[in-house]
């Protein structure tokens, strides 16, 4: 007889999360799909969001119903923190929007990009418009406005999160033996427009954790690069010159 | 959309061959001359028709940044083809194929079909690489080649269309287990169990260039 005893069966009942549509969303089912069939074991937190301009207007960027969906997952699902960041495009038939998953919306969802955590740096832009400011190494920078529909909730948790990616958890390591030799998306200088109360909350109350990164571990699993090792840093001395300049990571001695 | 087949490529190649421009043109027809330089993956999909069967790409579009590369490696796992891009206008890019070969060797199923595309066939007052070198190595290594141009659209469509040929041909002839998911392809829902009873068609054809 093989059968583990002690062990009671695993219950999975529906939480909060799935009802306020930010977990088992649209994207989660997407990404465990047969199509795609990734991080099948991880759990996903997701959210709709408008994509709009730069600070000032905050206008849409698009018209019509088109929504992004923004999610955070792990690769490995025993990972202390999520480090993978989800973009996808939703439709919804006739503009609706809803966080459930009523069949006769059947919303058309398309993933768009993958990208590791490590490369992304998301800050809480204006708090009462409740955009999130996404800005990778590359530059690209997004600015999304949580969906209407969402509860104020909602962005409380993508609040946390954005607190939980630049601080850690109590879990994560703080062995100061742990060094990083590189910072991959330092932190804008003191001449960054971004002076909404949130960030210069962040700013001027923890300067350091400004500068905090994810950094991952490789494993041998599929996206395994970004797993293992899974901490956020303190870099005060990386480069702030390799701003726009990519081609400086050394991203193998941070694996 | 209802699909027979599913078929995941991989673009690889050095940075600045257009990857991501050849993804756009295949998918939305169009050519963007200056593209963001690509990190993780970006996803593209089409659907085209071969053997009178619906076939939907899913496209993964890769970095091809050294500094991303450990990455890169980890999305060869469950492809059934990749499009080697080198640019014709850059020696230095053809040079470097071996290690990409060597890489999506290591990685991926042995199985893959691999088309090495020669890109930027429209800038031939600057060509390095002749066309012949390029056959050449894809002779050598039992790849299929194309030139192709992502902003003429030439060949575009013939080098992801020409892929899927190969992989349905391999699937007819049972080199590709189609119920393995590491090999890439993905049965569509409701052609479950009318899979794999076609054999010998081929001469593929594409489908009307909708996204999906």
């Amino acid at each position: 007889m093989n059968k583990i005893r002690g062990l009671p069966p695993e219950v999975r009942e529906p939480g909060p999360g799935v009802e306020l549509g930010v977990e088992d969303g649209l994207l989660c089912q997407l990404i465990h799909s047969p199509e795609f069939n990734l991080f099948s074991k991880s759990v996903v937190f997701e959210s709709n969001f408008i994509q709009v301009t730069k600070p000032g207007d905050w206008m849409n960027v698009c018209e019509g119903s088109t929504t992004m969906i923004l999610g955070v997952t792990s690769s490995v699902p025993s990972l202390p923190l999520p480090n993978i960041l989800l973009m996808a495009n939703v439709t919804w038939p006739q503009g609706q929007f809803s966080t459930g998953n009523t069949p006769d919306s059947a919303p058309v969802i398309t993933l768009s990009r993958i990208l590791p955590l490590k490369f992304v740096e998301l800050q809480i832009c204006d708090r009462l418009q409740r955009i999130l400011r996404i800005r990778t190494v590359t530059e690209k920078i997004y600015y999304l406005r949580l969906h209407e529909k969402h509860p104020e909730t909602v962005f409380q948790f993508w609040i946390r999160l954005v607190k939980i990616l630049q601080k850690g958890l109590s879990i994560t390591t703080k062995d100061p033996r742990i060094q990083f030799t590189h910072c991959l998306v330092p932190k804008m200088s003191s001449s960054s427009t971004e002076t909404t109360p949130e960030s210069s909350l962040l700013l001027s109350s923890q300067p350091s954790e400004s500068f905090m990164l994810l950094e991952t571990k490789q494993t041998s699993d599929s996206f395994s690069h970004f797993s293992g090792r899974s901490q956020l840093t303190a870099d005060r001395v990386c480069d702030l010159n390799i701003l726009g300049r990519p081609q400086r990571f050394h991203m193998e001695d941070a694996l | 959309m209802a699909y027979a087949y599913l078929f995941k490529y991989i673009i690889i190649g050095d940075t600045g061959v257009g990857k991501s421009c050849l993804l756009l043109q295949f998918t939305d027809k169009r050519f963007q001359p200056v593209h963001d330089l690509t990190i993780g993956v970006e996803f593209g999909a089409r659907m085209i028709t071969i053997d009178g069967k619906q076939i939907k790409l899913q496209i993964w579009d890769t970095a091809g940044q050294e500094s991303f590369r450990s990455i890169t490696r980890s999305y060869y796992r469950g492809a059934a083809g990749a499009l080697l891009v080198y640019d014709i206008t850059r020696r230095d890019t053809f040079n470097h194929l071996t290690t990409w070969l060597e890489d999506a060797r290591q990685h991926s199923n042995s199985n893959m079909v691999i088309m090495l595309i020669g890109n930027k066939s429209d800038l031939e007052s600057r060509r390095e690489v002749k066309k012949e070198e390029g056959e050449a190595f894809a002779r050598e290594h039992g790849l299929i080649f194309m030139e192709t141009s992502a902003k003429t659209a030439s060949n575009v469509e013939e080098a992801f269309i020409n892929t899927a040929k190969e992989i349905y041909e391999k699937i007819q002839e049972g080199v590709f287990d189609i119920n393995n998911e590491a090999n890439g392809i993905k049965i569509g829902p409701q052609h479950a169990a009318t899979n794999a009873t076609h054999a010998g068609n081929q001469g593929g054809q594409q489908a009307g260039g909708g996204c999906c």
